[in-house]
């Protein structure tokens, strides 16, 4: 065949005469968009993606109208772009309009919730499968520190986990966790790193951001230093989460693992006193400020000043970096302030050093707690007292020393801006209780020492961009609790560390790449929608008695057997879509950003059915491409599909009416294969 | 004397058939004859009934009823008219035709449809006929069309020689000649009332085409909707076979054509021609994607021409009339005569032949007589479904493909549905994509889901719904489905929308902004309420109205409830005292 | 084949000569389809499934092409089928109007078969009558200029026929 010579988006490419623009365009690696072609049936031309503008019929012309790549032969001389703005309109709402009748759930609402995007029903179906390695090596692909979060995470996941809508949520916090142990114990997931770059990246704060970041860096081949001002890395994890919730050693584990990517570490430095920023930016081709919010939030009320009044994190963070030696509150009483985990770990530790009576001063009632639920109740099983609906007014002390608290007692007044009920004051009514210790635990604020040059907020925590991450400084990154909104759970800046390495290693490698949320498909489920399904009940983490724990810092948790978490795991409705990886509507959903929601309109809705035994249809994915019809057509020679009724409403159905159908069919799943989104799946030849 | 009946379908409906039954027993014995033929094209006078002395038309009877049948036949007898005279019609209703110039519609009205012999005796076959026995070459066929600058009447204009001679150097075993009377634009007749009136005329066209392109067999794809047509057609096909102009070796010229009619079976994409071919062979009538065209690979992959219905009637005509004098009408962009439907609210509708270059005054004022009851003329729509609403302050637009391509719309297949000020323009674009998404085949994602999203979003604008911003999220669809559908039906829809917007935007805010319809046409929007001044408390509004919506007690004023009410418009017909208005 | 329709079993004597004729005509498919119906009223399953089979398609390629038109229905329809017209013309005189006062006489929506099995309602595209508009066609009877009132006129005087030949 004679060749020819065309430009492909400024590309010059040879091409065999006859050729389309999209082979020609593959031939050269070349990905030109489309859903409907197939190299294996006829060309067809429906779904639109594939426009092409020929800017120069290599006469000098421009031709008028846009061509589809799959049908246009590509001619010499062509100068051909699907990258002008005529293009990308078209295919954008060719996408828009595809998107506003795809029905279904790219990722399961547990992903979707988890603010590291972790894939849980990926490694949930992994564990269903006794795949606990694979499990942790799918985990790791957004968060480097499993076993540990399994543990402290408040696992948003769980909250949307559809299960719930049967008979509660999966439990897959923990799941995970027992992955990531059975991995530690056994044939540990190493993950390998891309070849040496030669660019260095500063890490400041060694918490779960930053040993994220650190870990994520290295895997992309940059050398990685994570410098901490405390003794050992952790952050939070270590020093303001008690050991009974997550024991040292677990963590110690998994940084070990992050260490034995190659990251340096390096303890002990403190920025402002033993490094400066300019320093690090001067050695650094990046830094990343990762150094979170260690100053307990004032209370501001009268005695704050007093001994022994002290703030929540600085008492766990004493605690835990004593190695192990705890205060001794024989006999004292403890007054806790605050509602959230830090407030628990308090409490619960307070108990555990002795304490005799310990109280959680919280303004509103339990309902409104941001504590977890579980928390709650293991406090109370192991001693702690709430005082619901009272604030501190005063703290009253002899001598310079706490004696006692003057609590306000609170009503609860009109929603306010959270959706929460607003605590108002009872005017003139009071309790005053005896106390020797008041912790104060209301949140914690960034420390902005040695960030100097650093813009801040004015809140006091870092102004970073939301999605490159950039402070005001080039080159500098900030990320976790030190920026922005301030603290919140770890995950959540995990998940910022994730795509923060991703930023930094773009622009490493020369361009910077901000993140971009990425457009996925979502439906609506009721509790109706699931009412056919048969109710299994949550699988509950064995605990050690509390009267037994209360007094040691041991971990709380028993941990899962394989049978108890294969049986939970079991339990997932696998609501994300199984061809997210592979689906190509969503892929070029996400090349360019797309508003379905502006064409919002009438949906077909269909059930999934299986009528072709080995193949689940879900006509609500189908984008109408014809090629799974043209596939058992043309190439299987079989013809069981077909196209039925006309226009918006058309639909892709077997055989109608007819039961035998599904003997015809061979059970070959060219249809599957050639699905260009899910809505086939092939459940195999059983 | 003979009377001739007018029988197209419209004819028929508005009583033609009883008219016939009527008068055929009393001239059984007598030695008037009575015949029938095709539409006239005075719709708005059927039915219709023509005195004829030998070829002389005596006298035009309209808006005749079974009743005045003695009348008329007793004249007939007689030669007396005086008894009719207020049947005879108006001077002004006459020059509906006289100012036409039919070449298309040269027989139709004229005469019986339903004989090859009436055919021939107005010069049926006189152009074949030359062709195959003086050695006229195909050639020369297609260079007499390429003079008499041709182009398709089915709505593009593209030029019929250019398709002819294509289709005549591509190789094939077989050529396939087809002809595309799947007429499917809501408001045109013009395809059905030809073949209904002269079928003769097309199967002539079509052998010529067939004999310039080389084909063996023709196929004319009709709409099922169209029984008489397709009865008529089937019966001057084998009349024709008989007569030797169809089958082998056509008047020992060797050349030799099959003809079949296939019946169209409600899809109006299948107008796009490559959606006719897959409906043709037995498919779904969905479009494929050109190149490669018809021409090259038609029906069964192999070189077809279509073309349709009135582009053939044109061609005999041309062939035995030559090239120039067809040329010689029209403007210099777009040649010769064009039909059109006239329809909607105008006064005298029916079919209007007219050369290019005309003006759109000429056809709705002057040949149609404006606006029935004198209401103010608001638009013109023109092209159907793929066309547009022209306005009033464009009346003075010439009709050529062009000029009309100009202003939005498009000539289209001939379709011209006139407009006055109590129709809503958004109602309208809205109808459009009612019907474009309705027939949207499915496949390409553009027509399919974009005109399903305009007709959405259309609808919630009539419905008082709409949003800031809704015109513009239409024009940007519009351009997207206008760039990127598959096939003539999608690129097109948009075109009523865009006209729409361009012409009667402040429409669509008064819909959007005020919640209110100018024309007073979108239920959604209206409101009916009683003057209590004029109200004498009947009761008759509230007794009528199908919702009670309308309280009050006897002899005191009504009140109508809005939120109940359905817009029905009852209680307002009822009304003796023109209590009720609406707005 | 079975089917699972508790429909009668077709009586496929009656489209045999049918499938004699065109059964082996490439592209006769939609022909053969609008003989079955012309025949049946409408197209039985078991009728699809015997065109496919005579035809070398497959029954899911039949069904692809009959859904398509919409002249093709899967009921059975009423005695007297009305395509009441929303082309242009007949739309901007008024047949949404005609179309309410049919519906209510007949309490069906377009595609709906009357109580009596009378009639069967479709509301179609053009009926190429425009210059009558509004029109309808009951099954080979035109209508022309109707009004709400009109129409209803109509349908009774069929009624009342009907209701006499029997």
């Amino acid at each position: 065949m004679p060749q020819i010579t065309i430009t492909i988006n400024g590309k010059q490419c040879q091409c065999e005469q006859g050729a389309t623009i999209l082979q020609a365009a593959k031939a050269n690696g070349i990905e030109i968009p489309n859903l409907c072609n197939d190299e294996s049936v006829k060309v067809y031309g429906a779904c639109g993606l594939c426009a092409v503008e020929v800017v120069d019929d290599g006469k000098g012309r421009a031709l008028p109208k846009l061509m589809r790549a799959c049908s246009a032969k590509a001619m010499d001389g062509y100068v051909i772009r699907f990258d002008t703005e005529r293009v990308l309109q078209s295919r954008k709402i060719a996408l828009e309009l595809l998107m506003s009748d795809h029905t279904g759930d790219c990722q399961g609402p547990c992903r979707m919730n988890c603010p590291a995007g972790t894939d849980c029903q990926g490694y949930v179906k992994k564990i269903a499968n006794g795949d606990y390695h694979g499990a942790v090596e799918l985990i790791k692909e957004k968060l480097p520190l499993p076993a540990s979060i399994g543990r402290v995470c408040p696992h948003p996941c769980e909250e949307q986990c559809r299960r719930g809508l049967v008979e509660a949520p999966l439990s897959i916090a923990f799941l995970k966790a027992f992955a990531a142990d059975k991995d530690l114990a056994a044939d540990t997931y190493r993950a390998v790193c891309e070849a040496d770059t030669g660019k260095h990246v500063a890490i400041v704060g060694g918490g779960p951001a930053g040993l994220t970041a650190a870990y994520f860096l290295r895997r992309k081949g940059h050398a990685v230093t994570v410098f901490d001002s405390a003794q050992k890395m952790g952050g939070m994890l270590r020093y303001g989460i008690p050991a009974y919730r997550l024991p040292k050693t677990v963590l110690d584990r998994e940084i070990d693992e992050i260490a034995a990517t190659g990251v340096t570490l390096k303890n002990n430095i403190t920025l402002g006193k033993d490094i400066t920023l300019d320093q690090l930016r001067a050695d650094y081709d990046a830094v990343i400020v990762a150094t979170g919010a260690w100053s307990a939030m004032s209370m501001r009320c009268k005695g704050e000043a007093l001994e022994g009044v002290v703030g929540g994190i600085d008492f766990l963070h004493d605690i835990s970096s004593g190695e192990g030696t705890a205060p001794d509150l024989t006999g004292k009483t403890v007054a806790v302030c605050g509602g959230g985990n830090t407030a628990m770990d308090a409490c619960r530790t307070a108990i555990r050093c002795g304490a005799k009576d310990v109280y959680v001063i919280y303004r509103r009632t339990r309902d409104e707690m941001p504590a977890e639920d579980i928390e709650i109740t293991e406090s109370i099983e192991e001693g702690v007292t709430y005082k619901f609906l009272t604030n501190p007014a005063e703290i009253l002390g002899v001598d310079g020393k706490v004696k006692q608290i003057k609590l306000q007692i609170m009503e609860l007044g009109e929603p306010d801006a959270s959706g929460r009920r607003s605590p108002i004051p009872v005017e003139g009514k009071f309790e005053t209780i005896d106390v020797d210790l008041v912790i104060m635990a209301i949140g914690q604020v960034l420390n902005p020492a040695g960030l100097d040059g650093i813009t801040l907020t004015r809140k006091g925590t870092i102004e970073a961009d939301e999605n490159s991450f950039l402070t005001n400084l080039p080159n500098v990154y900030a990320i976790g609790d030190a920026t922005n909104r301030g603290a919140g759970i770890a995950i959540a800046a995990i998940g910022e560390a994730n795509r923060c390495a991703d930023v930094v290693d773009s622009a490493l490698k020369g361009e910077l790449k901000p993140y971009r949320k990425p457009f996925l498909s979502t439906k609506t489920v009721t509790a109706e929608d699931l009412a056919d399904r048969p109710k299994q009940n949550r699988v509950q983490m064995p605990t050690r008695p509390a009267e037994v724990r209360r007094h040691d810092f041991d971990e709380v948790n028993l941990g899962l057997t394989d049978e108890m978490a294969q049986q939970e795991a079991k339990r997932c409705l696998e609501c994300g879509c199984h061809d997210y990886d592979d689906c190509k509507l969503i892929r070029y959903a996400n090349w360019q950003p797309i508003t379905p929601e502006r064409l919002a309109g009438v949906r077909n809705v269909h059930e999934t059915e299986r009528r072709l035994v080995a193949i689940e249809r879900n006509n609500g994915k189908c984008i109408l491409c014809g090629l799974c019809v043209r596939v058992c057509d043309e190439v299987a020679k079989q013809g069981i599909l077909g196209l039925v009724g006309r226009g918006f409403t058309t639909v892709v159905k077997p055989e109608f009416q007819n039961p035998e159908t599904i003997a015809v069919c061979k059970n070959c799943h060219a249809c599957v294969d050639a699905c260009p989104t899910g809505a086939l799946k092939f459940l195999g030849n059983e | 004397m003979k009377l001739v009946i007018g029988q197209g379908s419209c004819g028929i409906a508005a009583g033609a058939g009883k008219l016939y039954d009527a008068l055929a027993p009393l001239l059984a014995n007598s030695s008037t004859e009575l015949g029938i033929t095709g539409c006239i094209g005075m719709c708005w006078l059927e039915p219709i009934v023509d005195l004829y002395d030998g070829s002389e038309l005596k006298a035009r009877f309209v808006q005749v009823k079974p009743e005045d049948a003695e009348a008329i036949a007793k004249a007939a007898e007689t030669g007396d008219l005086s008894g009719v005279q207020n049947l005879i019609i108006t001077e002004d209703d006459a020059a509906f035709l006289e100012k036409q110039t039919r070449i298309a519609l040269r027989n139709c009205g004229i005469i019986d449809p339903n004989s090859i012999e009436s055919a021939v005796a107005a010069g049926g076959y006189g152009a074949i006929s030359h062709i195959l026995k003086d050695g006229v070459t195909p050639e020369d066929v297609i260079d007499c069309i390429k003079v008499s600058g041709l182009a398709g009447r089915g709505g593009a204009g593209f030029p019929t020689w250019f398709k002819w001679n294509a289709a005549r150097q591509s190789k094939g075993d077989r050529k396939y000649l087809i002809c595309n009377a799947d007429e499917g634009d809501p408001g045109a007749f013009m395809d059905r009332a030809v073949i209904e009136s002269d079928p003769h005329t097309l199967i002539e066209g079509m052998l010529i085409g067939a004999y310039a392109i080389g084909a063996q067999e023709a196929i004319v794809y009709v709409r099922a909707e169209y029984p008489l047509a397709i009865k008529r057609l089937t019966a001057a096909i084998e009349q024709a076979e008989a007569a030797g102009y169809i089958g082998d070796n056509i008047l020992g010229s060797g050349f030799s054509c099959k003809f079949r009619i296939k019946a169209g079976a409600g899809a109006f994409v299948c107008g796009e021609e490559t959606a006719l071919i897959e409906s043709l062979q037995g498919e779904r009538g969905m479009p494929r994607l050109k190149p490669p065209f018809p021409a090259e690979a038609g029906y069964w992959h192999e070189p077809s021409n279509i073309n349709n219905v009135e582009t053939y009637a044109n061609v005999p005509w041309i062939l035995a009339n030559g090239g120039e004098a067809f040329a010689a009408m029209g403007t210099p962009d777009s040649k010769g005569t064009k039909v059109f439907a006239l329809t909607g609210k105008i006064r005298r509708g029916g079919l209007v032949e007219i050369p290019m270059g005309k003006t759109l005054r000429d056809v709705i004022f002057d040949i149609g007589g404006g606006i029935r009851e004198d209401k103010a003329f608001k638009a013109v729509q023109m092209g159907g479904p793929s066309g547009g609403c022209i306005p009033a302050s464009l009346l003075d637009t010439i009709i050529d493909y062009k000029t009309l391509s100009a202003t939005g719309a498009i000539m289209g297949s001939g379709g011209m549905v006139v407009m006055d000020e109590t129709t809503c323009m958004v109602a309208m674009a809205k109808f459009f994509l009612d019907f474009t998404a309705k027939e949207s085949c499915g496949k390409c994602v553009h027509c399919r889901i974009g005109t399903k999203r305009m007709q959405e979003i259309l609808s919630r604008i009539v419905d008082g719904k709409g949003q800031a911003g809704d015109v513009e999220l239409l024009e940007e669809l519009c351009e997207a489905i206008k760039d990127g559908a598959l096939c003539g039906l999608g690129q097109t829809a948009p075109n009523p929308v865009l006209t729409a917007i361009r012409y009667f935007r402040d429409e669509f805010d008064a819909h959007i902004r005020d919640h209110k319809c100018p024309a007073g046409a979108c239920s959604a929007l209206l409101r009916y309420t009683i003057d209590p001044e004029q109200c004498k408390g009947c009761t008759l509004c509230a007794k009528k109205c199908p919702v009670n919506a309308i309280s009050g007690s006897v002899k005191a004023p009504h009140v109508i409830d809005s939120d109940v009410c359905i817009r029905c418009g009852q209680c307002k017909s009822v009304c003796r005292f023109h209590a009720i208005s609406v707005g | 084949m079975k089917c699972e329709c508790n429909q009668k079993p077709s009586d496929m004597t009656l489209l045999e000569p049918i499938l004699a004729e065109y059964a082996e005509i490439p592209g006769s498919l939609i022909t053969i389809l609008q003989h079955a119906q012309e025949i049946y009223g409408y197209l039985p399953t078991d009728v699809i499934y015997r065109i496919a089979e005579r035809t070398g398609n497959t029954p899911a390629k039949v069904m692809g092409v009959a859904t398509f038109y919409t002249q093709f229905r899967f009921q059975p329809i009423g005695k007297y089928l009305i395509l009441l017209c929303d082309g242009t013309a007949c739309h901007v005189n008024g047949s949404a109007r005609v179309a309410r006062a049919i519906q209510e006489e007949l309490n069906i929506e377009s595609g709906g078969t009357s109580a009596d099995g009378l009639f069967s309602l479709s509301i179609v595209a053009c009926l190429g009558c425009c210059s009558l508009s509004p029109v309808m066609m009951i099954n080979e009877d035109t209508y022309g200029n109707l009004t709400p009132a009109k129409a209803v006129e109509i349908l009774r005087s069929i009624r009342e026929k009907e209701g006499k030949a029997e």
